[in-house]
């Protein structure tokens, strides 16, 4: 068995020889302060003591503006810079953590916990989900999360928060590779993974406990080993195609979006191979396309049929939403807009911060594809990358529609990869213009990336969501929970069986805790039985036919937000309330029974009604 | 896999963390080793198979030992589902062990004899200096701050308590007795005193004055209906706050359940 080791062409390594801390301990130091003080921030939040707006956004800037400055001397060895931006990206991911514990309350990430509770539960995947019925079927995060569940005891909560923490890992680490294998440059690879974690959805939406946080990393490990392939021998280019197909595989069982986008990322590769090569020969990657083309039509046709009357509703109103807004028939939607009395305004000084952002790393735009041409336009990877910095800026339209906000907000995370590499160009030119006073221009660079990712964090998540509200809380030797909260665990305690109706925030509790089947949302059209004030005759009949036996009814304007929906309210403000009709219309039903209240929550039973 | 020795530390390990993390009966433990089982030995198991004879650098290997094992993870819930007893610590860790001796095997199998006893090339020792450590330990101590304090549960002053009051047939295990329970649940800040008022039929009432804690739950047993009637017997539960107003702080209402026949 005795083969000859088969060493490949010369490459920049990342394991370079001259490894020495650096100033890895004290930015690791910096950290830690940074996540500290988010720590306080959102313990004064969840206290209710004041705003500690200011010291939360002070820790971010802690934990990612030394690992910037550092980023950008050219004295840090490739393995520091490797280190650096694995701690930014794990130590952001700390910030959203930091936020949520010790319970999920994100929106979607509710339905995936009971999915992994489901299967954990039951031994078996595919267990339906009454709120998005796609999502049993795209089980890879799920099943993996399933695995340390069941191995060692945890909570979904426990197993989802290492699991997605595994994956923020590989998603910041596979991008610092893919990066120096297509820049050729550990400057420019440690850069452009940094400025990756100022697109919109780094810090809080891209970190939940979701499929497409576990996709995305691994459609991300793709591209970097379709890079490595690319530099490799030809004897060579078979070993790469295991983990590329591994890859692939695992994207396709865990999110239908990302799945279409690796096989729109494969397309383009291999167009873009054969645009520079005018070769369709390996390593031009269009057997994978072909490949996860097949597969992931596969998926949806035979094991995931429900996702196309998922997705459907979503972008066909996106695209209609475009032409309306073009057209004038419908308003532009209004930037950092207050929905309902339930969501905070945005102070004038953060909506600046955002814009300005988006400013900056529209200003790079330029001088950063200046660069790309000039050094890489022969290089597939680098097309492709350039083409989807411009389509970034394309997709910001997007938020101007009011259907088509979330399309464009969820197509910015795949762009910013291609805008990251990009922009990293920009701060390379930046600083060879400043090279007479290097240290200010350091300095003003990694300021103008730390001013981007705050920016653009504000632009991603709301302003009044950035920190934690109180959920569960210390009173005098017990711990009280907020109502929504309180009402599932109840349910979870104390209903055996029975389908219930009930508003958004209400609905994901019954999920977890409550281990609930539940309906919420307009599909069927609960949404509006449970805020119209009058009985309408289509109502009760509509709840028999989904065998819907509890109706939730919540007078809170936030009980229909995903995000804002499960804590406490403060200082005893009925203020916003939704009419009283929403609840009394089903007191006077007869048969019906009021089993359930406490104060803005009441749940009714409509057994004797049937 | 005699001499390399990589691989056989890294089946070894998938081995112990096999048998001790599903066993460990404290979470903590059972997660020290199910984590390495999870989510680095199948990658690195995979990747030292499919590189065994082109040796890839130490960033992409330790990459390729977290992705890959993610992969696992995601395929491998699909692969369980079929299998007799399905999704369990059991299955999954057998799995997971399976995945990586097969994995070191074929990369023992494959990988040329010059690289017998490691992975890649030697390579020099590196340590720490005591300036360095400092700054590491200080950010771990912060870290461990920050959780500790993210994850006790915190006074709210201006967090407004409440009062649930609800009623329900009996429990499962006294269906056959029939009747309905009444519970008050405070989630007060402080500790409040009710006047809980029930009729049954519109007629008997029983009431009830009691205090709870912050967090405390009061439960009330009523007894099944006194006849067999035709129609069910009405119930009526309101609660009231003493020391406050006498308006209706919460009410709700429902029948009694017929003792249920014993199965």
């Amino acid at each position: 068995m005795s083969e000859p080791v088969i060493q490949d062409g010369p490459r920049v390594r990342m394991s370079h020889s001259r490894f020495g801390p650096g100033h890895l301990p004290a930015i690791a130091l910096a950290s830690g302060v940074g996540l500290l003080l988010c720590a306080l921030a959102n313990a004064l939040a969840r206290s209710t003591d004041g705003n500690p707006m200011l010291l939360y956004w002070l820790g971010v800037l802690l934990i990612a503006a030394p690992v910037f400055y550092r980023l950008t001397s050219a004295e840090a060895s490739p393995a520091e810079r490797l280190t650096l931006v694995c701690l930014l990206g794990l130590s952001l991911y700390g910030v959203k953590v930091l936020r949520d514990a010790p319970l999920f309350t994100f929106s979607d990430e509710l339905v995936h916990a009971f999915n992994a509770n489901q299967i954990a539960d039951h031994h078996h995947l595919f267990e339906a989900n009454s709120i998005l019925k796609a999502t049993p079927y795209y089980p890879g995060l799920e099943g993996a999360t399933s695995s340390l569940m069941t191995i060692t005891g945890l909570s979904s909560y426990g197993a989802g928060m290492i699991v997605v923490g595994a994956a923020r890992l590989t998603l910041i680490g596979a991008l610092c590779l893919l990066f120096l294998r297509v820049g050729g440059s550990a400057r420019v690879a440690g850069l452009a993974a940094a400025i990756y974690t100022c697109n919109f959805n780094f810090l809080f939406w891209g970190a939940q406990f979701s499929y497409e946080s576990l996709a995305l990393p691994l459609l991300v490990l793709l591209m970097m080993a379709l890079a490595e392939r690319e530099t490799v021998r030809r004897e060579a280019l078979r070993a790469w195609a295991v983990p590329v197909v591994l890859a692939i595989a695992a994207v396709l069982v865990t999110h239908h979006l990302t799945s279409y986008a690796t096989v729109a990322v494969l397309l383009a590769l291999s167009l873009a191979y054969w645009y520079v090569k005018r070769s369709w020969k390996s390593p031009n990657p269009w057997r994978f396309a072909i490949f996860a083309a097949v597969l992931a039509a596969a998926w949806l046709l035979i094991v995931a049929s429900s996702t196309i009357g998922y997705l459907s509703p979503v972008l066909s109103g996106a695209v209609k939403a475009i032409f309306n807004t073009l057209s004038g028939e419908a308003p532009p939607r209004q930037l950092f807009q207050k929905g309902n009395s339930a969501v905070g305004v945005t102070p004038f000084a953060a909506r600046a911060v955002a814009v300005l952002a988006i400013g900056l790393l529209f200003a790079g735009l330029p001088f950063g594809l200046r660069e790309l041409w000039r050094r890489h336009r022969k290089q597939p990877f680098a097309i492709v990358f350039g083409l989807a910095a411009i389509a970034f800026f394309a997709t910001l339209a997007l938020r101007l529609a009011p259907a088509a906000w979330e399309t464009g907000n969820r197509l910015s995370e795949f762009l910013f990869v291609g805008l990251a590499f990009v922009l990293a160009y920009a701060v390379l030119a930046a600083m060879r213009h400043w090279s007479s006073r290097p240290r200010l221009a350091r300095g003003l660079l990694a300021a103008a990336i730390s001013l981007a990712l705050i920016g653009d964090a504000i632009s991603g998540w709301p302003w009044d969501a950035q920190l934690s509200r109180p959920l569960k809380v210390s009173a005098k030797g017990g711990t009280i929970v907020s109502p929504p909260l309180a009402m599932a665990e109840w349910a979870a305690h104390d209903i055996v069986r029975g389908r219930f109706a009930a508003p958004t925030a209400d609905a994901n509790l019954l999920l977890v805790p409550g281990n609930k089947s539940v309906l919420a949302g307009p599909y069927p059209d609960v949404e509006d039985i449970l805020e119209d004030p009058d009985l309408g005759s289509w109502q009760l009949p509509l709840l028999r036919r989904h065998k819907l036996r509890y109706v939730v009814s919540d007078l809170r304007p936030a009980s229909s937000d995903g995000i804002r929906g499960y804590f406490f309210s403060t200082g005893g403000s009925d203020e916003g309330r939704l009419p009283r009709g929403v609840t009394a219309k089903f007191e006077g039903v007869p048969g019906v029974a009021r089993i359930y209240s406490n104060g803005p929550i009441t749940v009714f039973d409509l057994k004797g009604q049937r | 896999m005699r001499g390399h020795r990589d691989l056989r530390i890294a089946a070894a390990l998938a081995l112990v963390c096999a048998l001790l993390a599903p066993l460990l009966p404290v979470e903590a433990l059972s997660l020290l080793f199910a984590l390495p089982l999870a989510f680095f030995l199948p990658g690195y198991a995979l990747a030292a198979a499919t590189f065994a004879r082109r040796p890839i650098e130490r960033p992409q290997l330790l990459l390729l030992s977290l992705g890959l094992s993610l992969c696992v993870l995601a395929l491998g819930a699909l692969l369980l589902n079929y299998v007799p007893g399905g999704i369990g610590p059991v299955s999954w860790a057998i799995l997971l062990v399976l995945v990586v001796l097969n994995g070191c095997r074929v990369a023992a199998l494959r990988r040329p004899k010059a690289r017998a006893g490691g992975s890649g090339p030697s390579r020099p020792k590196r340590r720490l200096s005591a300036t360095a450590v400092g700054p590491l330990l200080g950010a771990l101590l912060c870290t461990t701050a920050a959780l500790a304090i993210t994850f006790t549960t915190r006074a709210a002053e201006h967090a407004d308590g409440y009062t649930a009051l609800w009623l329900l047939p009996p429990a499962p295990k006294d269906a056959t007795v029939g009747g309905a329970r009444v519970g008050v649940n405070s989630e007060e800040q402080k500790p409040a005193e009710y006047r809980l008022v029930v009729r049954v039929a519109g007629r008997d009432e029983i009431i009830r004055n009691f205090s709870l804690d912050p967090g405390e739950t009061h439960v009330l047993k009523l007894g099944p209906p006194e006849a067999a009637s035709a129609s069910p017997v009405a119930v009526r539960a309101l609660l009231f706050r003493r020391n406050k107003d006498g308006d209706v702080y919460r009410r709700v209402s429902g029948w009694l359940a017929e003792p249920e026949p014993s199965r």
